[in-house]
This record gives C-alpha cells, sequence and structure tokens, in this order.
C-alpha cells in the first residue's frame, strides 16, 4: 500500500511538473510588457517625405521617381555612457521597406536609463551572408539577395528617370557585397544628445534617399544609371548611404 | 481506501499515457538518417548540425526536386537537367532547355559528392549547398519563377504541409525549409561504388587497359583530378578561349578579378562516361575531343594554368588506356539507386549504357 502511494506521488508529481513546463513556456512567449523603444525611420527626399510613384529632383536636377527603396537595419546598440551600460541586438534583422509602412517601425525591448548614443548597422553581417539560407527579414524570397553570386543586397533604390539611358529608362541602385574590399554594410552611430533625466521612448530618424547620390562621392543617375554587382560603384554608393541617417525627434 | 488507490493510480496512468500518446501525435520526431563518409575520404565540409538529414527530410527533399512546380511553367522540376541516369548530369545535351525555349548558359553538372563542396557552380559564386537550388530555381534561362510563388505553390498543397509538418514540426513553409529539404536529398547521393572504388576497397581488379589508364592518370590527370573527388575543386583556365556568343568569364565574374579570367571549376571525372558533353559550355562532344584538346587544343592566354600550357603529351594508346580507366569511374549502383529515383519510381531505374552504346561525334 505505501509502494502505490508512492508511485502515485511520483506519477502526480510527474504530471504537474509537465503541466508546469508548459504553462511556463507560454509565460516566456508573452513577456512583451517593459519599457520599450521605438525607432521610426522616416524615409524622405531632401525634406519632403518619400512617396512611392511621386516625382523628386536629385542634387543633379535629374528628375525621377522612386519605385522601392530597401534597406535592412541589424546590430542596433544603444549606449549611455554616464554608466557605460550597453544594449546589443546582434541577431534581430529588419528590412525597412518604403512600400511597406509598418516596417518603418522597429520595436526593441529597453533596459539602459539614459540613451547617449545610437548605432546600427546598415546592411547585412558578413557572417549571415555565408551561412546559408536565413529566415524571418533575411529570407532570399524577400528579394534582397543575390542567387547567382551569393550575397545579400544591403540596400535597394530603384525608380524611373529620363536621364537614365536603359530600357524602361529604369535605373536600378542594388547595393551589396560582404567580402573584403568590397564590403557594402556600413556602420550608423549617432549621438542623441538629450538631457540626462529625459526618458526616451521614441527615436525619429531621417533618411535622406538624396545623399545616395552625393553624400560623400558624386554619383548622378545619367553616368551610373545600373548598380547591380558588388565593387568600385557599390563601395561609393555605401560611403554615399551612410550618409542619409539623422535623428530628428526624440520622445 | 486500497481500491480508491488502485483506481486513482490506473486513471493517471491512462490519463498520462493519452496525455503523452498526444504529445507524440502532434511532435512526432523525424527519423535521423546516418551519412557515411567511405572508407579513406576526407570529412564532408557540409553542417550537419545545422540541418541533420532525416527520413522524413529526405523524402521532402526528393518530392521537391521532382515536382515541376517548383519553376513558373510547371515544366522544370530540378531533374528535368538533373537526371539520374546522366549520374543528375543532363544526358548528350551540351547545355539543357529551359522555360519558354531558352537554353541555360553552361553545362549541366553531374550531382553527387556534394556534401564535400563548399562551393557550387562552374564559377564558384554559390557559397553553400542550401543556397544553390535558388539559383536555377529564379535564372530566366532555367526554372524561371520567383520564390515566394514555390513557397505559395507549396502551402496551398496539403500533402506538403504534412511532409514539412513531418520533416520540421510544423506547417511552417518557408525558404529556409525549403532548401534544406533539398540539401537533405541532394548530401545522401554519395557516389562511391565505381569499379575503381571497388578495386581500391580490394574487392575487384583492373584488366589491362584500366590498370595502364590508372598509371598515366596519376601521371599526367591526377594534380587537378585529384581522388577521391577526382577533382581538386580549385577554378582553372584549361586553354578553352572564350565562345563569343555565350561571352562567359567564368570566375571573373565573381571575384572581378581580372586574374580568374576564363576560370571555371575543375569537374570530376566521377561518372564521366554519362554526364558528356564536357567542359562548362558543354563544347566537347566525347571524352576524346577533351583528351585531343589537352594534346593539341590548348589556347593559351594571360591566365591559362602553367599544368596546361605547354599542353598534355599523350600518345593514341595512351588516350584508349585513359579512357579506359575514366570509365571505370561509373558508378552503376548510384545511377540505379531507388533512394535518388522520382517518389513511385524506386522499382524502374535505368540501366548504365554500355561502353560500346556511347555515341561518338567525329
Amino acid at each position: 500500500m505505501k509502494t502505490i502511494k508512492q508511485v502515485q506521488t511520483i506519477i502526480l508529481t510527474g504530471i504537474c511538473f509537465l503541466f508546469s513546463l508548459q504553462a511556463s513556456s507560454q509565460l516566456v512567449k508573452n513577456t512583451t510588457g517593459g519599457n520599450q523603444l521605438k525607432l521610426v525611420f522616416e524615409n524622405k527626399v531632401g525634406g519632403a517625405k518619400l512617396v512611392l510613384g511621386n516625382g523628386y529632383t536629385n542634387p543633379f536636377g535629374e528628375t525621377y521617381t522612386i519605385k522601392k527603396f530597401r534597406y535592412y537595419i541589424t546590430q542596433i546598440q544603444l549606449l549611455d555612457s554616464s554608466d557605460m551600460s550597453v544594449q546589443f541586438f546582434p541577431n534581430d534583422y529588419f528590412l525597412v521597406d518604403a512600400g511597406d509602412s509598418a516596417s518603418a517601425t522597429i520595436t526593441v525591448p529597453l533596459s539602459v536609463q539614459h540613451i547617449t548614443s545610437i548605432s546600427f548597422l546598415l546592411g547585412v553581417d558578413s557572417t549571415a551572408n555565408v551561412s546559408g539560407v536565413q529566415d524571418g527579414a533575411l529570407d532570399p524570397a524577400n528579394g534582397m539577395f543575390w542567387t547567382w553570386n551569393t550575397g545579400y543586397i544591403m540596400a535597394k533604390f530603384e525608380g524611373i528617370s529620363a536621364v537614365a539611358k536603359v530600357p524602361g529608362n529604369a535605373f536600378s541602385f542594388d547595393v551589396g557585397g560582404f567580402k573584403k574590399g568590397e564590403n557594402a554594410a556600413r556602420k550608423i552611430e549617432m549621438l542623441t544628445k538629450t538631457s540626462k533625466n529625459k526618458v526616451i521612448n521614441t527615436i525619429v530618424i531621417n533618411v535622406d534617399v538624396n545623399k545616395w547620390f552625393n553624400g560623400v562621392h558624386s554619383i548622378n543617375i545619367a553616368g551610373h544609371p545600373l548598380c547591380h554587382e558588388p565593387g568600385a560603384l557599390a563601395i561609393q554608393f555605401a560611403d554615399n548611404y551612410a550618409t542619409m541617417f539623422s535623428i530628428q525627434q526624440m520622445k | 481506501m486500497k481500491y480508491f488507490s488502485i483506481i486513482s493510480l490506473c486513471l493517471f496512468v491512462i490519463a498520462g499515457s493519452a496525455l503523452s500518446f498526444s504529445f507524440n501525435q502532434k511532435n512526432a520526431p523525424p527519423t535521423p538518417i546516418a551519412f557515411s563518409v567511405p572508407q579513406g575520404w576526407p570529412q564532408p565540409v557540409y553542417d550537419f548540425k545545422q540541418n541533420p538529414v532525416t527520413k522524413e527530410g529526405f523524402e521532402l527533399g526528393r518530392k521537391l526536386f521532382y515536382d515541376g512546380r517548383l519553376s513558373k511553367d510547371g515544366n522544370f522540376a530540378c531533374a528535368s537537367c538533373h537526371q539520374q541516369f546522366a549520374a543528375f548530369a543532363t544526358y548528350d545535351h551540351n547545355v539543357s532547355h529551359g522555360f519558354n525555349n531558352s537554353f541555360t548558359r553552361r553545362n549541366a553538372p553531374g550531382l553527387f559528392n556534394l556534401a564535400w563542396q563548399k562551393e557550387f557552380m562552374w564559377d564558384g559564386g554559390i557559397n553553400h549547398l542550401d543556397l544553390q537550388p535558388l539559383a536555377p530555381i529564379t535564372d530566366t534561362t532555367e526554372m524561371a519563377e520567383n520564390i515566394d510563388s514555390v513557397l505559395n505553390k507549396l502551402r496551398a498543397d496539403d500533402d506538403y504541409k504534412k511532409m514539412f509538418r513531418a520533416a520540421f514540426g510544423d506547417e511552417t513553409i518557408n525558404t529556409k525549409r525549403l532548401t534544406k529539404a533539398l540539401s537533405q536529398f541532394l548530401v545522401m547521393m554519395v557516389s562511391a561504388n565505381s569499379k575503381y572504388d571497388r578495386v581500391m576497397r580490394g574487392e575487384d581488379s583492373f584488366n589491362l587497359p584500366e590498370r595502364l589508364g590508372y598509371a598515366i592518370f596519376q601521371k599526367k590527370c591526377a594534380s587537378c583530378h585529384t581522388p577521391p573527388l577526382f577533382t581538386d575543386l580549385s577554378y582553372r583556365n584549361t586553354g578553352l578561349p572564350v565562345d563569343k556568343y555565350l561571352d562567359d568569364f567564368g570566375r571573373m565574374r565573381i571575384t572581378r578579378n581580372p586574374a580568374d579570367s576564363l576560370k571555371f571549376k575543375v569537374p570530376s571525372l566521377r561518372n564521366a562516361l554519362l554526364t558528356f558533353p564536357y567542359g562548362h559550355d558543354g563544347r566537347f562532344y566525347s571524352l576524346l575531343d577533351v583528351l585531343e584538346h589537352y594534346r593539341k587544343g590548348v589556347v593559351n592566354g594571360p591566365t591559362t594554368d602553367s599544368l596546361v600550357k605547354n599542353k598534355i603529351p599523350l600518345s593514341n594508346f595512351e588516350i584508349g588506356q585513359l579512357r579506359a580507366f575514366i570509365y571505370a569511374l561509373t558508378d552503376s549502383s548510384f545511377i540505379k539507386d531507388p533512394r535518388f529515383a522520382p517518389p513511385g519510381y524506386e522499382n524502374r531505374t535505368p540501366q548504365a549504357p554500355k561502353e560500346h552504346e556511347h555515341q561518338y561525334k567525329y
């Protein structure tokens, strides 16, 4: 009789344990409360809001409309220089797409007390370029991947311009490259310049697509309507797009 | 009290087993398949930890490999250019046929021993086996489809839902799972049972021409076509002038380095009897054409490989013996292996052609 009771207790405990396991796994999934930081990317052309299909003029006076504007963001890092606390999200990848307004807001959990600077990588780190097929934002089905010469397209800017002497006047800048000497990913770092006691939950970041033409190097559409592989031109575009971000607002 | 305890114990046991039964139904783990490395071979480079091969994943990969729905019009499965009876090359075609009456730009290589390869395609542009299928799926001269619509076609198919769940635990169908399943099928295609392999294992012996051919091979071919893979997987310019219509400069397109101009991956000589025509663009119809090229036809340029730029001296007699040896690299059990046959065709695999049935063009 005693043995039966013991066995019964063991089984009961076992079942309780199983249920508790299940419960705890659900608990983890639901932990989305707590402090969060929203990064809002506002795509612009000069000072104007970027709207796909609308007409704009670049710094060379070339008029164009935008069909696609997309870029990868990863390795977001938040730094509090007062106590050197850091939050780093190396394995979270986001694809910001001007054609999908929801993609412009990135939310990360926030534990840093006072953000003094924020940095992120525009593009995809080389490890993810040599590790086979990824999912989520990095799924090759998202069209930001070269299948014939392995590598992610870090950022894509495509449109129509009469000065683009190519079929359909369709210029396209698909910028990528991860190998040594051809890396088109760029680390962006920005100081927040906020007062120490202000609690920040949203950072609005200006993204000026016109910087692709003259951020560092001068590249016009007429001279270079196409960029479709890693190399010298892609590097110049990368240097340029590294300058397209600026903090517009913190709240 | 006693009865109560016994009854409650029984109830618990029943409840417990019912619980574990429903648990198993939901998440029955797939059955692992062991990958065995042939005796004397190096360790494979494919990372099996990231993609353990299972029966369910392998079978899903096999179905996908033979499914035309991976192409835009439904006509071009992987298997339409990679035929088992040709050691998964395209039999008797310099280049293959793709979507909308197009020709591919290069000769389809045989598919075997892929677990030992780090880079894929004639130019090595693809750096992981899992990524490889995405190139033919999206190439406008091959399957001409986009990845998203392949995934949508598969998601609409209940059989695939079941097979993805069996292989990966749930019904999610994405690019990663699609390509991992294909890789599970592809890595298992090990070809290591030719007469040469049986001789090396001491189970068979060469006849005289094969033995003489093996000696010539070791002296004049093996530095690039290195056993056991019969390729050193390097990229070399073997003196083939560029075809002005194809305009294909090989590896230079990948590295943008002029030093790589006209370099292509050294192909494996395994199953060469079945994978004719030869060369990256299939310009050599027969083995005789290839060997003739090496003794007379090499065209030198700035990147021509030092091992061939003075041509390779070969007598007619040596060519005959070499051919006998190369034919001994044919793995007839591989091309008849029912594991790699189209689903439902396991008992209808082909026979290897006899040597005298092999056609030559002079």
